[in-house]
């Protein structure tokens, strides 16, 4: 077979996903395109951006936007980790009943979460405030309603960080540990020197698919506070589904779309470039 | 489309001018052969000498950079794998996981549109030839190294192909199967008597089966022919050091004129030639193969032992003659020890000189 | 040793303390009766078991009641468009695609590019979507879900069976190709039986997150089957904000009935998930 016929068939296997590419990504880009250059009488005009600039909400959203990204980020991926360490120490039977049981939260869909959250942190009737001692309003309050959707996110999200991390544990050939206490390393140098320098690569796999994930939150913030109080759980994806479908005003949400597409590409391509990720899992040599 | 048994199975390859490349590495540099019909033909070199890419080639699993393929005379550079009537078997043996054992060897008849009758019959046929009867109905997992190999054989040979090609399909075996396949392989070529196109980098392998040998070197084929002839008259240093184990010794030094007759000089020792001729004098290297180098009483090469291997039916005495450590093949058993000084001869109508500028042999 | 691995126990136990106690908050409170959900204290263990919550007489199908059998027809509706998205994703893009990725079009660019599928944020593209179904007539429609959801099951197809597909060794399929098979029944026959587990994590992680997609439901569906293709989240949406703070028990009971199979799949697949994900940079 030559390079042409290499090629050929090769696109005969990828028409489907080519066509769908086409016409449920390309053309969407191009929809966002079109509609945010397009003012509220139809013509051309850059007013959608202007209007960016002026947007306290839309600065509120993206302040917000950083505070969950970061906030979960932190949460999920150093308790996802933490979880990893400690099971792959521990040398009980148990060991498999406890990964699928870290593991469960990952399966359930964000609205049963909301809608678990709703019922365990009801202030009046929930177990938690009980159990706490204490009497807060969790989703009611300005300064706990954001802590709140990043506990309930990552309560869904740290097994994912959990499972991969747990996986590179185990995968560590066991050679590695009897050479270094062999060469009397103790506990900690071995988990320095050993262990954390032959699961980089999976931990930088498991933060970009995680931040990939983070970045999809709305269901909670919908369903949970509905933005609030005030404008303090707005996040970008949440704006832009007001804008578009409480507000109607699919320019200016288009405008927000792809500005949120450019935010999410910086961020990506510069994962990609700062780390070897690409190379870790093999799409790049 | 297939053609039929008995005449595909008279076919010859030849390989014309072929260089094949991987971007800018050269894999096989104008590359000439001919394989005869029912010849067994073994492609030998190290790794990366080019030898599984030019069977590939051969298969079509590879596209020619340059040069043409005929076989059965017709060329076959654009014919995809599956028209040329070639089955090949692999290193990892490639059967099909999902398959059972019939299933593994009869798709290709059922893709060529083989009746349910004549699958089974052929199938049977093929699987009594192999002893792999009892196993039809078994998944390649639940089978031995030896016996995935046979299936894989059988799988290849149940179409009867033209060409028969194998690339190292001994190498996965441990070291008792691999000779007992080794004659069975032989006698199982003789039998179905298809052109057989053989690839290792085990000399020895290669010795035993072929009856003709190519040895290849970074994608040069240096030297075609019968193992009797690869032994006795390597062509150049690369192939008279590859071939024959413990390797042929060799000893930089010269050849001198002296007087009417010719002498090779090294830096601690000459010898005098009495039947051999050159044109010139020459810096050489003299190949001397272990068992053509004697103990002598007197008048012979003081040499010192460093080391005595009894394997039985030989010994193997690493000697130490001034700058050079040389490997002496005694048959029999010897009483020797490390630290004994001995005197040695070299049979002189075995020594073989090559050119040190051209690496190539000057004996006539 | 001992001393240690009794610790991390503690902390084991404490981790899956904090993993299950909201699913067995919400498997109580379904299985509670009204007066021991609101109640103070809260009833952590409750002395009487209802399935009133699930099921009473009377219930109709189709609206929003006291009982989670209700949501029958949002379940429908979520079956058939998870099902078909992930196995669309799965058999006639992903596989394909991740075949053609790994054997014929092995480009950096075009992994990147299944990435950046992958990384679409769903709220960005609810407009466009939302503009595509309506111009296609069809808004609420099992269709018109199905060909968005596709938007993520064959992505993360493609992805997970890239990983799959690299492991398996070419000769078999060379094997194939000299035992006269073209390169699609190489494909059909050969390669994708050998990643059959591949598939199978394919399809149960695409039908995971179709059953717990939320923003497109909301945006291209409105009512239930038979009129229309709303799933159930929306379902439990509806149940949120029309009966907030009235019935839990029914709330909890039908939360239950959503997340009851996504976990039991997920269990399911759970030996290959990691593999998949990270393309096979840890093999499990």
């Amino acid at each position: 077979m030559n390079r042409n016929q290499v090629i050929k068939i090769g696109l005969v296997f990828a028409a489907p996903l080519i066509i769908y590419f086409l016409i449920f990504f390309i053309y969407p880009i191009y929809l966002l395109f079109k509609y945010s250059f397009t003012s509220a009488s139809g013509a051309f005009s850059f007013i959608n951006f202007e209007n960016m600039i002026r947007d306290p909400i839309l600065y509120d959203s993206l302040i917000n936007t950083l505070y969950y990204f970061i906030g979960s980020v932190a949460v999920q991926f150093s308790a996802g980790f933490i979880a990893a360490v400690i099971l792959n120490s521990y040398t009980g039977r148990l060991k498999n009943a406890f990964r699928s049981i870290l593991y469960i939260p990952l399966t359930i869909s964000p609205i049963v979460i909301a809608l678990m959250w709703l019922i365990i942190f009801n202030p009046t009737y929930g177990p938690v405030d009980y159990m706490l001692d204490m009497n807060l309003n969790w989703l009611g309050s300005m300064n706990l309603a954001m802590p709140t959707i990043i506990l309930a996110n990552a309560w869904e999200y740290i097994p994912f960080v959990f499972l991969i991390i747990y996986a590179g544990l185990q995968s560590v050939p066991k050679q590695y540990y009897e050479a270094a206490s062999i060469d009397g390393m103790s506990r900690f140098q071995t988990f320095r020197y050993i262990t954390l320098p032959s699961i980089r690569p999976i931990m930088i796999i498991a933060f970009l698919l995680n931040s990939i994930g983070i970045l999809q939150g709305f269901t909670l913030v919908y369903v949970l506070t509905n933005g609030g109080p005030g404008f303090s759980t707005y996040i970008l994806s949440f704006y832009i589904y007001k804008v578009a479908f409480t507000y109607f005003n699919l320019n200016y949400a288009s405008a927000l779309s792809l500005l949120f597409l450019v935010i999410i590409g910086i961020y990506v391509y510069a994962i990609l470039k700062l780390s070897s990720v690409e190379k870790y899992l093999g799409i790049k040599k | 489309m297939d053609n039929g048994g008995s005449e595909g199975i008279m076919s010859e390859v030849i390989v014309e001018n072929v260089t094949k490349k991987f971007g800018n590495f050269v894999a096989l540099d104008n590359v000439n052969l001919t394989i005869k019909p029912k010849e067994f033909f073994v492609l030998l070199g190290p790794s990366g000498s080019g030898k599984t890419t030019l069977l590939r080639l051969i298969a079509g699993l590879e596209d020619i950079t340059e040069g043409s393929i005929y076989i059965g005379g017709k060329k076959v550079n654009d014919v995809p794998p599956k028209d040329r009537n070639v089955a090949m078997v692999f290193q990892n043996y490639a059967l099909y996981p999902h398959f059972n054992v019939f299933d593994n060897i009869a798709l290709t008849l059922k893709v060529r549109g083989y009746s349910k009758d004549a699958i089974k019959s052929r199938v049977s046929e093929i699987a009594k030839i192999l002893h792999i009867e009892d196993i039809l109905n078994k998944k390649p997992r639940e089978l031995s190294g030896g016996q995935q190999q046979r299936v894989a054989l059988a799988r290849a040979l149940v179409r009867e192909p033209s060409v028969f090609l194998l690339d190292e399909p001994l190498s996965n075996l441990d070291a008792k199967l691999r000779v007992e396949a080794r004659s069975f392989l032989r006698s199982l070529q003789k039998e179905v008597g298809v052109t057989t196109v053989f690839v290792t980098h085990d000399q020895s392998e290669a010795m035993a089966l072929a009856t003709t040998i190519a040895v290849l070197d970074k994608g040069i084929i240096k030297q075609v022919g019968d193992p009797y002839e690869l032994y006795t008259k390597p062509k150049d240093i690369f192939t008279a050091g590859f071939i024959g184990s413990p390797a042929m010794n060799m000893i930089p030094g010269k050849l001198v004129k002296d007087g009417s007759s010719w002498r090779f000089v090294s830096e601690d020792f000459s010898v005098q030639l009495i039947n051999t001729e050159f044109e010139n004098e020459y810096d050489v290297i003299l190949g001397i193969r272990p068992e053509h180098i004697t103990l002598v009483k007197d008048d012979g090469i003081n040499a010192k032992i460093n080391n005595v291997e009894p394997m039985g039916a030989v010994t193997y005495l690493d000697i130490q003659v001034g700058s050079v450590e040389l490997t002496v093949q005694y048959t029999g058993l010897i009483k020797l020890e490390a630290g004994m000084e001995i005197k040695v001869k070299f049979v002189e109508e075995k020594m073989l000189f090559y050119d040190r500028k051209t690496e190539k042999l000057l004996n006539i | 040793m001992k001393k240690l691995d009794a610790f991390l126990l503690i902390l084991l136990i404490i981790f899956s303390f904090f993993a299950l106690f909201p699913i067995y908050w919400t498997v109580i409170t379904a299985l509670k009766v009204n007066s021991e959900i609101f109640t103070i204290p809260p009833v952590f263990f409750p002395t009487k078991i209802t399935f009133s919550n699930f099921y009473t007489p009377g219930t109709t199908f189709g609206e929003v009641s006291q009982t989670a059998f209700g949501s029958f027809p949002w379940l429908i509706n979520s079956t058939i468009i998870a099902l078909a998205s992930s196995l669309i994703g799965t058999f006639v893009i992903g596989a394909p695609a991740a075949y053609a990725l790994t054997r014929y079009l092995k480009n950096v660019w075009f992994a990147r590019l299944i990435l950046f599928m992958m990384m679409i944020p769903e709220a960005a593209f609810i407009i466009p979507f939302y503009v595509i179904i309506t111009k296609l007539n069809m808004i609420n429609t099992w269709w018109g879900l199905i060909l968005v959801y596709i938007s993520f099951t064959a992505p993360l197809s493609t992805w997970l069976l890239m990983g799959f597909f690299s492991d398996i060794p070419k000769s078999v399929e060379e094997a194939a190709s000299i035992d006269g098979l073209s390169a699609f029944s190489t494909f059909y026959k050969i390669a994708l039986p050998m990643v059959i587990p591949g598939i199978m994590v394919s399809i149960i992680l695409n039908f995971i997150n179709a059953w717990n997609e939320f923003i497109y439901a909301l945006v291209l569906t409105y009512t239930p089957f038979p009129t229309g293709a709303q799933t159930v989240p929306l379902y439990l949406t509806d149940f949120i904000v029309i009966e907030k703070s009235f019935a839990w028990g029914g709330l909890a009971a039908a939360g239950v009935i959503v997340m009851l199979p996504s976990i039991i799949l997920g269990i399911y697949a759970q030996k290959y998930l990691v593999k998949g994900w990270t393309m096979g940079a840890v093999k499990e």
